[in-house]
Parts: C-alpha cells; sequence; structure tokens
C-alpha cells in the first residue's frame, strides 16, 4: 500500500503555493497536515504529479482575536485547539470539537484548513463551522474572497474554492460570553469519523440559535426550524422535546432525500440531544 | 530528494522518493524497527512516533516533509525513565501478547501520561483509543497505564515537595 | 484406535510451586517486544531482497483472456506458467461425497474473488512492485457472480468449478429420536440465525520471504505461519522440493487467530518463484490485501427448531447451518469445516439425546473460508444460546436456571454426546451458578425494573454458555476426514554443558506466551528457573516435526510432550547426581537448579558437566549428554473439553442503535492452568475479539461480489473504549486424559460474546416486541428493527 510517485515540494510561503497551484497542468495539489492526503495516496485512491506542502508557512499558523471574532490561519492543528494554543471563539466548542477529531497523533498534524478543504461531509469542522457561521477566506491569482459558511460546503469533497486557490484562514465569530452549545456525534468506534453529528448553538443575548446537522447526507444540513423553536427557550421542557421533534421533522423534509427509517431515528436524536446539552440536559 | 532531520538523538541525511513515509525510511535504512506497520491509512497506530514531541502517524508522514524536524522511535527511549516504568507495566499487567501493537501502545500512553497526568479509566481508554491491539483486549494495557500513571504521578508529587 | 501416550504419566498438579505450573510467571518473551526488538516478517534484513507485490484480480468471477505486459516486465513479473512445474492445492476431505476443486497457486484461467493473485511483481521497494502491478493490463471476460449464501444455493446459478451445483459437502450428524422429541414437546421454538462474514485482521498481515540457500541446498521460506512443519510437508510436495532441502521459518508472528494457519497460495507462489531465483523475495501482506484477500471468517445462516418440555428441558434439536465458504477450499481444513462443526457440536453442553442436523457449505465467488479463532463454534453458541433464551422466554424462566436444568451434569462425566464427543470432565452448571452470582442477577433485574422505559436507554443481562473442544486427538481428525492427522505433537529438551535447559517445540508461539509457559513445565519436571529456559519454536531446522499452533492445542500437546521429555531427562539427571552424591536416585528430587537428597545436593551444573565434559563422572552404563525428545497425544481422540459461561449486561440506546457493555463476566474451566495470568489475557482477548463480532465487524460485498470493506475505516475493530476489563472466575477440574490435567482455553473466550451480547440486547428489547438474530448487531439493524416494532405495534 504505497503511493504512486510525485514531486514535492514546500511552499515557503502563500505566493509560493499560490504559484504551484497556478500552472493547472501541472496537477499540483497542496498538503497540509497530509492526514486524510496521505492516506489516499498510500491506497492509490488518489494521484497527484506534485504534492505542495503548505504545512510550514508562517502566515497559515497565525491565529488572532478580535472583538468579534477569532481568526485561525488554514494552518492550525486540531491538537493546537484542543490544547487551547488558539484562542476561543465559542465558550469553549471548539475545543470541545477539536479533541474528539480522531486520535491524538492525527490531531497534532491534522488541520482545520485541510479539514474544511477536504469537506468530507462527516468531518467534525465541517458540521462545526457551519453552526459557527465561520466565514473562509480564499485566496488565487485574483486575491482575496471571502466565502460564507452556507457557500462554502457545496457537496462531499466539494467546496466553492477553485483549483487554484488556497484556503488561508478561517474567521469564526465570537459567541456572547453566556452563549451555551451542544455537540452529539454518534460513531460505532470511538475516534472515527461521526454517523451522525448535531451540532447547536444557543446565544440568548443575541437571540441567535442555530443547529446543524451533519454526517447524516451529502452536506451539513442547516436545521432552521429547530433552530426557531429553540431561539430564546429558557430551559428544557416536555414542551419544548415535542415542538423540536415536530421542527425536526420540518428540517428533515429539506434535506436532498429522504431518511431511511434507521437513519431519520438517529439524526432526530443526535439534535435532540445536541439541543439538550445546550440547555444545560445531558 | 535529500531530507535531513533528528533521529533519536543522531542527524540523519537521507535520499529518498517525495512517497517514501517516514515509516519506512526509518524502518529501513535505519533499522528501527520498532515502528510497526499495520494499516497504513493512520486508523491502527502501531506506527505512532514522535515528532517534535509529539505524537505522529509515521505511516502518513512523508519523511520529505521533515526537514529539520526531531523524530523519536522506541529506540530512541531506551533510557527514559518513564518508558522504562511503562515497559515494567506493561510486563506485570500482562500488557501485551504478540507484541506488534506495543511499541506504538508504549509511546502513545507515554505522551498521555506526560500531556495528562492522571486520568480516570474512561479518559485513559479514550486517549488509547487509537492503538489497535488485536490479542489482549486491553484490560492488561489500561492497568498497565494506570499503574505506570499512578506511580509517574506520585513520584512527580514527591519530587515537588522535595524542590520545595 | 491410535495409541495414548504411554507412561510416565502425569498427574495434576495438587499445590503450584513458584515458577512451576500454576504460577503466575511473568513473560519470558516480553523485554524484546517491549524494547521494540521482535522481529517479524517485515523486519527481517537479507542483503538483496526485492519486495513482492501480488497483482489481484479486481472482478469476482471471470475468464482470463489475455496478459498484457508492460515493458520492462522481463524478469520482474511471474505467472503461473513461471512457477515451473508445480500442483494446484487441492484440499480435500476423505469423507465421501466431499466435491473438491483445484486452487492453483497464481490463477491462469480464470478468477473466482476479488483479491484473488494471478502474477508476481519484484522491485527494488514495495512501490515499485506496485507501480509493474498497475501497469499489467488483464483482459478479463466476466462471468457472473455467486455472492450469498441464497444465490449459491439456487440451482440455477453458475457453476463455479463444474459440479452439478455450488454445494461442496453435506454433512448430517446426529442420532436420537427427533420425531418423538417433537411429539413429546410442551413447546417447540424455531428461528434463522445469521453470523456475518468476518476478517480475521491480525495486527501484523501475512508475509512470506523466500530464498535458495547455496551452501546448505535448501529453500527457506520464511512465512509469518502458525505452523512452519506441516507448511513444509505441503509446499514440499507441491513444488516438487524434497523436505530434506526445505526449511520453514516462522520469525516473530504479530497475531495469527488462525488466519496464519493454513497453507497460503502467496506461500506456494512464493516459494516456486524463489527456487528459480538467484536472490531473495519478499512479500508483506498490506492492510487492503488483508482484508479482501487473506481467508475470511463467517458467514453463516443457521435455522434451528427446539422441541422442549414445559418447564423448558430440550428434548430435542433439528438444524440446518449453510456456511458460505467462499471460492476454494484451503488446505489442511478444507471448505468443508465450518458448517461441519457447527453442525456436529450445536447440541452444546446441554445433555440432548435427540438431535438431526444438516450442515451444508456451497461456493461462491467471495474470498475462501479459513479458521478463525473459534472456527463455527461462535456462531453454533450463538445460535442455540439464543435460541435457549427463546425457550426460556416462552416458558417463562430465568435464562440461566434453563441452562442449569439442561446441562449435562458432573456425574455423568466422561459423557458421550449425541455426535460423538466424549466430554471428559467438569461441572458445567457451576460455571453458570457462579457467573450469575458474579453478575448478580437479581441486582440487574431491579436496575432493569427501574430503568428499562424511563428513558431510550434500556439495560439487558445476557448469558452464553459452551464447550469448547481442544487439544483434538488423532481420531478428531480423522473423523473429521482430514488428509494429514495432527494427533500429537513433539518437543526435544536438552541441558547445555552450563546447565541451563533448552526446549525445542514444533508449536508456534505468537503471543500465546508459550515461551514461558512451556518453561514452566519444565521448571516443573527438573527444578530449573523457568527465566532460565529458552524455548525454540517455530523453525523447522531447530526442533523436531510436530504441528504447530492452533485449535487450541498447543499447551495441552506441546506442554505434554515437554512434560514427559522433561521427566524422562529428569531421571537421567537424578541417576548421575546420585551417583555424584552417592546416594539412591529414588531419593533425589530436583528444585532450585540443584538435584538434592536429604541435606546434600549438587548443583545441576555439576550434573551436566560429568554429562558433557566428564563421561569418566558418570555412573557405569551411562551414556553421556542430557537431551530428550518426545512426542504427546491425549488419552482421548477427540481431546480436552474446556467450558465456561459469560454474562454480559448491556445498555442498549434506542436513540442511535448503540449497545455499550456495562459488565462483562465469566466463570471458565479449562482444567489444569499453567499460568493463570496467561490465561486471564486469552480469555480477554478472546471476548474483544467476540465484542468486534457481536458488534463491529462485518465484511460485506455488493452483488457484484465487490467486497466493501477494505480499509479499517470501513472494518471496525473494537478499541480499548469499546472493550470492558472482564471479571473471571476460574473452576479448575483436571481433564483425566492430558498431562497435568490441561485443557485449552485459546478460543473460548471468543466463542460465548456474541450469544451473550445478542442475549443481553434481546434481553432489554424484548418487551418493545424486537428480536434480532443477526450479527454483528449494528446501530442500522436495531434501530430498523425498532421501527419496525413500532409500525407492527401501531396495526
Ligand atoms: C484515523 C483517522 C481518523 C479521522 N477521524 C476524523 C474525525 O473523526 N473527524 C474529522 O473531522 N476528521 C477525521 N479525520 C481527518 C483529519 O481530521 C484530517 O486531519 C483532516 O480531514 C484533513 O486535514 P489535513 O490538514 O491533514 O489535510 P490534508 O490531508 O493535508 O489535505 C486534505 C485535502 O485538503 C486540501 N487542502 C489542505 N489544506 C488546504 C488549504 N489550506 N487550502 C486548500 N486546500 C487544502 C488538500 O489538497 C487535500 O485535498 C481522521 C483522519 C484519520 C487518519
Ligand atoms: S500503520 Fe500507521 S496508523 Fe496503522
Ligand atoms: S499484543 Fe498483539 S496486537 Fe497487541
Amino acid at each position: 500500500m504505497k503511493p504512486m510517485p510525485f514531486d514535492y515540494a514546500r511552499a515557503k510561503d502563500v505566493p509560493d503555493a499560490l504559484a504551484a497551484l497556478a500552472d493547472a497542468d501541472a496537477g499540483a495539489r497542496v498538503m497540509a497536515g497530509g492526514q486524510s492526503l496521505v492516506p489516499m495516496l498510500n491506497l492509490r485512491l488518489a494521484t497527484f504529479p506534485r504534492v505542495v506542502d503548505i504545512s510550514k508557512i508562517a502566515e497559515l499558523r497565525e491565529r488572532s482575536e478580535s472583538a468579534d471574532a477569532v481568526t485561525l490561519g488554514a494552518c492550525v492543528t486540531h491538537g493546537e485547539i484542543e490544547d487551547g494554543e488558539a484562542p476561543e471563539p465559542a465558550a469553549g466548542l471548539m475545543r470541545h470539537v477539536a479533541a474528539g477529531i480522531a486520535y491524538r497523533a492525527v490531531r497534532n498534524r491534522g488541520t482545520i484548513g485541510g479539514s474544511a478543504s477536504l469537506a468530507d461531509a462527516s468531518a467534525d469542522w465541517v458540521t462545526t463551522l457551519l453552526a459557527l457561521g465561520a466565514r473562509f477566506i480564499g485566496r488565487g491569482p485574483d486575491g482575496e474572497r471571502e466565502i460564507a459558511a452556507p457557500d462554502m460546503f457545496l457537496g462531499p469533497y466539494f467546496t466553492a474554492m477553485t483549483d487554484q486557490e488556497l484556503l488561508v484562514r478561517i474567521v469564526v465569530p465570537k459567541t456572547s460570553r453566556d452563549a451555551t452549545w451542544g455537540y452529539y456525534k454518534v460513531t460505532r468506534r470511538s475516534g472515527e469519523y461521526g454517523l451522525s453529528i448535531g451540532a447547536v448553538i444557543l446565544d440568548p443575548a443575541r437571540e441567535h440559535a442555530s443547529v446543524v446537522l451533519g454526517a447524516a447526507s451529502r452536506t451539513p444540513l442547516a436545521c432552521t426550524a429547530a433552530a426557531a423553536a429553540l431561539r430564546g427557550a429558557p430551559r428544557w421542557t416536555e414542551a419544548l422535546e415535542t415542538a423540536l421533534r415536530t421542527a425536526i421533522a420540518e428540517d428533515l423534509a429539506r434535506a436532498e432525500r429522504p431518511f431511511e427509517p434507521h437513519e431519520a431515528i438517529m439524526v432526530e436524536t443526535t439534535i435532540l440531544r445536541a439541543a439538550a446539552q445546550a440547555l444545560g440536559v445531558s | 530528494m535529500k531530507v535531513s532531520f533528528t533521529l533519536n538523538g543522531d542527524p540523519i541525511t537521507a535520499d529518498v522518493e517525495p512517497r517514501t513515509s517516514l515509516a519506512d525510511l526509518v524502518r529501513g535504512e535505519h533499522r528501527c524497527t520498532s515502528v510497526h506497520l499495520g494499516c497504513e491509512h493512520g486508523v491502527c497506530g502501531a506506527c505512532t512516533v514522535l515528532i517534535d514531541g509529539k505524537i505522529a502517524r509515521s505511516c502518513i508522514t512523508l519523511a520529505v516533509s521533515l526537514d529539520g524536524a526531531m523524530v523519536t522511535t522506541l529506540e530512541g527511549l531506551a533510557d527514559d525513565a518513564l518508558m522504562a516504568r511503562l515497559r515494567e507495566a506493561f510486563r506485570t499487567h500482562h500488557g501485551l501478547q504478540c507484541g506488534y501493537c506495543t511499541p506504538g501502545m508504549l509511546i502513545t500512553a507515554h505522551d498521555l501520561i506526560r500531556r495528562k497526568g492522571a486520568l480516570a479509566e474512561a479518559e485513559l481508554r479514550q486517549g488509547l483509543a487509537g492503538n489497535i491491539c488485536r490479542c489482549t483486549g486491553y484490560a492488561g494495557i489500561v492497568a498497565a497505564v494506570a499503574a505506570a500513571m499512578d506511580e509517574h504521578e506520585t513520584t512527580k508529587s514527591a519530587a515537588s515537595i522535595a524542590a520545595e | 484406535m491410535a495409541a495414548p501416550s504411554a507412561p510416565p504419566a502425569l498427574a495434576a498438579i495438587e499445590a503450584p510451586r513458584p515458577g512451576c505450573i500454576g504460577d503466575r510467571v511473568l513473560r519470558n518473551e516480553d523485554a524484546r517486544f517491549l524494547a521494540g526488538h521482535g522481529e517479524y516478517l517485515a523486519d527481517l534484513d537479507i542483503p538483496g531482497t526485492r519486495e513482492i507485490a501480488f497483482l489481484r484480480s479486481p472482478v469476482a468471477h471471470a475468464r482470463i483472456r489475455s496478459i498484457d505486459m508492460p515493458p520492462g516486465a522481463e524478469g520482474r513479473v511471474f505467472l503461473l506458467k513461471d512457477l515451473g512445474d508445480i500442483h494446484p492445492v487441492r484440499a480435500v476431505l476423505t469423507t465421501p461425497g466431499f466435491r473438491g476443486s483445484d486452487y492453483p497457486a497464481l490463477a491462469a484461467d480464470t478468477v473466482r474473488f476479488v483479491g484473488e493473485p494471478i502474477a508476481i511483481c519484484l522491485g527494488a521497494t514495495r512501490a515499485a512492485a506496485e507501480d509493474l502491478a498497475q501497469e499489467i493490463v488483464v483482459d478479463f471476460d466476466e462471468l457472473p457472480p455467486v455472492v450469498e449464501i441464497e444465490q449459491a444455493l439456487d440451482p440455477a446459478s453458475p457453476s463455479l468449478h463444474g459440479w452439478p451445483d455450488n454445494i461442496c459437502f453435506v454433512s448430517t450428524p446426529g442420532g436420537g429420536e427427533v420425531d418423538a422429541a417433537a411429539k413429546a414437546a410442551a413447546v417447540t421454538v424455531t428461528r434463522e440465525f445469521r453470523m456475518a462474514r468476518q476478517c480475521v485482521v491480525s495486527l501484523e498481515g501475512r508475509g512470506v520471504l523466500a530464498y535458495w540457500d547455496r551452501r546448505l541446498q535448501e529453500l527457506v521460506v520464511y512465512s509469518s505461519t502458525q505452523q512452519p512443519h506441516v507448511i513444509r510437508t505441503v509446499l514440499a510436495k507441491l513444488i516438487g522440493v524434497p523436505e530434506h532441502q526445505l526449511r520453514v521459518v516462522a520469525p516473530d508472528v504479530g497475531g495469527g487467530f488462525g488466519v496464519k494457519n493454513n497453507l497460503q497460495q502467496e506461500e506456494v507462489a512464493i516459494a516456486a518463484l524463489a527456487r528459480r531465483l538467484k536472490f531473495p523475495i519478499r512479500w508483506v501482506e498490506d492492510r487492503r490485501e488483508h482484508l479482501i484477500a487473506s481467508p475470511q471468517a463467517r458467514e453463516h445462516r443457521v435455522r434451528l427448531t427446539a422441541h422442549a418440555d414445559a418447564r423448558g428441558k430440550i428434548l430435542g434439536l433439528e438444524a440446518e447451518a449453510v456456511v458460505n465458504a467462499g471460492a476454494y477450499s484451503i488446505w489442511p481444513w478444507s471448505a468443508a469445516m465450518e458448517a461441519n462443526m457447527v453442525a456436529g457440536i450445536l447440541t452444546g453442553p446441554y445433555a440432548i439425546d435427540a438431535y438431526k442436523g444438516r450442515g451444508v457449505t456451497v461456493v461462491s465467488n467471495k474470498a475462501p473460508l479459513g479458521p478463525y479463532r473459534g472456527v463455527g463454534r461462535p456462531s453454533a453458541c450463538f445460535t442455540l444460546e439464543r435460541l435457549v433464551d427463546e425457550i426460556a422466554a416462552k416458558v417463562g424462566r430465568e435464562p440461566h436456571e434453563l441452562r442449569i436444568d439442561n446441562m449435562v451434569r458432573p456425574e455423568q462425566m466422561p459423557y458421550r454426546t449425541v455426535t460423538g464427543k466424549l466430554f471428559d470432565s467438569g461441572d458445567y452448571a457451576e460455571s453458570v451458578r457462579q457467573v450469575a452470582a458474579m453478575i448478580d442477577v437479581p441486582a440487574v433485574r431491579a436496575r432493569q425494573a427501574r430503568q428499562n422505559g424511563t428513558g431510550p436507554r434500556r439495560i439487558g443481562l445476557g448469558f452464553a454458555s459452551y464447550t469448547e473442544q481442544t487439544a483434538h486427538g488423532t481420531d478428531e481428525w480423522i473423523a473429521r476426514g482430514l488428509t494429514e492427522v495432527f494427533g500429537y505433537e513433539t518437543a526435544t529438551v536438552r541441558f547445555t554443558p552450563d546447565g541451563k535447559l533448552i526446549i525445542e517445540a514444533a508449536i508456534q508461539n505468537h503471543g500465546q506466551g508459550l515461551e514461558t509457559t512451556l518453561a514452566q513445565v519444565a521448571a516443573q519436571e527438573l527444578g530449573v528457573d523457568p527465566a532460565d529456559v529458552v524455548v525454540r519454536h517455530g523453525d523447522t531446522a531447530v526442533s523436531p516435526y510436530g504441528m504447530g499452533t492452533f485449535a487450541s492445542r498447543s499447551m495441552v500437546m506441546a506442554g505434554g510432550a515437554v512434560g514427559r521429555a522433561s521427566r524422562q531427562l529428569g531421571e537421567k539427571v537424578k541417576r548421575i547426581a546420585a551417583h555424584l552424591l552417592q546416594v539412591k536416585p529414588a531419593d533425589v528430587t530436583l528444585a532450585n537448579n540443584c538435584a538434592v537428597a536429604g541435606a546434600r545436593s549438587v548443583p545441576l551444573k555439576s550434573v551436566t558437566d560429568a554429562a558433557f565434559l566428564h563421561p569418566e563422572n558418570l555412573p557405569a552404563g551411562e551414556d553421556p549428554c542430557l537431551d530428550e525428545t518426545t512426542t504427546f497425544q491425549p488419552l482421548s481422540g477427540t481431546g480436552a473439553f474446556a467450558y465456561a459461561t459469560h454474562a454480559v449486561v448491556v445498555e442498549v440506546d434506542t436513540g442511535t442503535g448503540l449497545v455499550e457493555i456495562l459488565d462483562y463476566a465469566v466463570a471458565h474451566d479449562c482444567g489444569t492452568m499453567v499460568n493463570p495470568m496467561i490465561v486471564e489475557g486469552q480469555v480477554q482477548g478472546g471476548v474483544a475479539q467476540g465484542i468486534g463480532n457481536a458488534l463491529l465487524e462485518e465484511s460485506p460485498y455488493d452483488s457484484g461480489g465487490q467486497p466493501l470493506a477494505s480499509t479499517f475505516a470501513d472494518y471496525l475493530v473494537p478499541g480499548a473504549p469499546e472493550v470492558p476489563t472482564v471479571r473471571i472466575a476460574h473452576l479448575e477440574t483436571p481433564s483425566p486424559f492430558t498431562a497435568y490435567g490441561i485443557k485449552g482455553m485459546g478460543e473460548g473466550g471468543a466463542i460465548a460474546a456474541p450469544a451473550a451480547i445478542l442475549n443481553a440486547v434481546n434481553d432489554a428489547l424484548r418487551p418493545l416486541g424486537v428480536e434480532l438474530n443477526e450479527t454483528p448487531i449494528t446501530p442500522k439493524r436495531i434501530l430498523t428493527a425498532l421501527h419496525d416494532a413500532r409500525t407492527e405495534r401501531a396495526r
């Protein structure tokens, strides 16, 4: 199980990387942590003539914080977020999510930008960043552009970015201080990708709630009806649960395909439990 | 393609194809055969090593990407006190059978103890979740890591009391 | 019937002595593994070795029209025709009615499963060899594949091997009056059970390295195998190299569990090719190859009917077991091993006098089936034990009490089962009583009453009992119709002139701790320190002929051989020591590396010095040197039967379909334990694999015969969070048929876990109208069943 031959180049900065990507015929592919790319290469599921390593580009490793957002360079690792070596925008949600991705040895190299760029429908960051309303900053031959989360993830392994663009950073809006969240990931074996992920953020100070269902369909599903049911809800009640179930059914009906009965049970559970957790019930 | 890094304390320079994994490089020319390959796609943990002091999968790390890095395999931890304690605990608690998962398990446990100190059993098991053992059913491994963790915590607190 | 082993009789141990049989001796082999110095096949460093990648079939069933070689293939790509005059593997049973088929080392005309090897490609590195394999173009004329059991049973399906249909063998074990039992029965329960196809997943894959040794004029074959001697025997026949010019070595082996307990096509192809090359060649199986092309396991469909009286006493059983054995028969077991075993042991630990069984082996376009820990037993146990619970539900009794009532009683031992097995000893019901006490049935029932129905998580309790036939003797292998009879084991025990001991055994140690336990047996007889004993094994050049490590046999068989050889050697040591001490040999005992007679003693070192270097100090007529080779066979040709009952408490999450194991207890009896620490490790490891079988592991195929699980992302094996630490109670009833009363036990843990867990899940969900009889019991299966039951209730 060894890759096909390829060339390797280490980009020293973003322009260097963009130059490598500019020549479409060269078939270059960037590598961040390599934690998804190298397994694919090993399995010969993917082959690229040229791999451009962006993991050491200083700009992509930067992280900063402003009054209303946290900005993470694309090559910040899951492990760094887990360890609090990056500012936390969402009352601990990002740290929690990071700690639940794969295993520590993978988290030490895998990056948030790599995850977002790969756009595996089951990936934790894809769901989480959508729930947080993150913005993705891509840079290409024509300069920078910003892509809002709902426009970013177009399908499994398919984002709004072009092959000539590099994801350089991710801007995550801060929640207010007393915002709460719930994150519920169903896996059969710990550390694996989720079968279903529910992410719920409740920010009463901003009268905002967001609910995203991940992993269960081709792209994460923004559950707007569930979010509406949760907005302003002070605590978990039976009435709320009933309302939520109805709302979830409404949201699921908008998915690109009908859920099989067993899937419907699981995804409903996932969202309900994430919501309950956000309201302090576990 | 040339790459230079430190392997178990020794500077090395290797001329490898870019597709060569770190595991294949250190196992081959440098005979660090404690690094085992159980899947080559990042799941089983048998190939776990330290890169710049952090655990990583050597099967899905390209050797050429490690210019200037510091790589440590189990061979490089022969004289490490915590690792000696872990080896002893693995033997006492029957934490190994065929031995194939063992080096990766030891390196992961070593990292877990250094990073986390005392852990409840459930967390300890989570910390080992990325290392598959097909033989032992984990009971001996979990007991061994817990014992080494306890001892490590005790000596650490003894040392800090002594320092005061 | 083969002659049983002659004296000396090795009696069961009364009180364990330190370092000897019964002691928790820490393992001799640990030091090298803990240092990372284990040497597995991929670690061998033989100059000039070229690496192999196999070109494997990407299609399930096709005729090969042509193979187009890329430029530069000369001397680097080898097809069947390039391997010289070799025979295809033909693994058959001698039993009438068995349909044989040829399994060529490399497919030349027809491929019959995805992953079947077609060509050997060589490269300086594995990567280069893979590049080459990728460039070969094979033109396939695809044939319709036969994939699932139902297709294989359909006479209209294409025949794989030119037989009238795809049925390889049908066995019909049984006896007694089933019809009478059916008439007398108050309750009759019938169910169909399925156990999914699995992969074995040793953490180290298979592998072979071979070269021609010019000095010794022999072909050296390193293989990650469990049975080097018998592999040599069959390789010699197939590739035409006489056995005395063929050496097979198993280096450190990173787990076997049965998948390395077969002749492998790759072994044949590589050995045949190496004979013709001037340099060593090596193949290291990667994970994808392992998951799709290694011998796989299980895939059973069993229909079982039980007739019982109103209290649940089972009066008779009727069973049909169909096993999808894949494309070929593998040597030596044949395709029929699984179905025959399932049908042959379905009466379990129970005294059931009437049984009508049918074991059907079908072939299909999937990877061949081979042994995996437990072989047919996990499925037989799952089937029977699930049905026992359904009987209990029907007659309204606690399942564990029903088990106790049905079991063979101690006073019935030795007990001949309706299918002809001879249970040797033990109190089966006691294992149920003990484990029921450990798991605390009333407390679990109370917790269920409190918790179930109040939320999504439901508690369930499950039991499963089994007997495990181990150390099968000559009669068993003959009865099974094997072409080779694995009825004995051999060992040489030799002192060195400096007073240390070397054991040379034909078994292969790959995790079982035999480098320690065999030393303990020698310590028992010779008074040596087990830490000082070297056990050499796994190499046809270092030990006498023997059979290898499988079927929970090594401790009983090789332990027996080491015990006999040591006992005989000890007699000689005592004679020499008596001469040196000027006492009678009968007054000498061996302990603490000394020969002792009353207050006088002499170190073993002086005895060995006399034996090897100073024949002038030997008693008159005593030959120099100190070594002994003996064989061992159990007194019963069907071996020794270990047994156990497992109990498990699970929590089923009806919202996610996930099953969490809250408590797991085992009460088991493997006779005399040589090393309880190692026994517990085997139980625990077996249970972990059983948990995988019950909850996670499945190798599904699509309708075109493509295997869908080819990485660890799709084929899930349990990790530390999924496996609880099992609480274990030991019963210790020595076997009357083996040395020291030892029974084998290596497979047991894996046998009962699927049954116990499925029983527990069903116990949790029964009030909701759900019944699940298929492994693995995935979230999808549980949630679908819950949904269906809900829909049913709503109607
Ligand atoms: C055993 C295992 C278990 C895992 N479990 C989980 C899990 O539970 N949840 C989860 O979310 N993930 C999981 N992962 C995936 C892991 O999180 C990866 O780290 C991540 O998906 C990819 O990040 P990376 O930095 O390694 O990217 P790489 O592998 O380097 O790249 C991935 C893809 O993104 C592209 N890319 C990377 N960076 C950029 C960029 N800045 N701009 C444009 N394109 C870019 C690459 O070209 C490539 O196509 C698992 C991985 C493994 C090996
Ligand atoms: S070999 Fe690297 S994780 Fe399995
Ligand atoms: S000891 Fe064999 S895989 Fe862990």
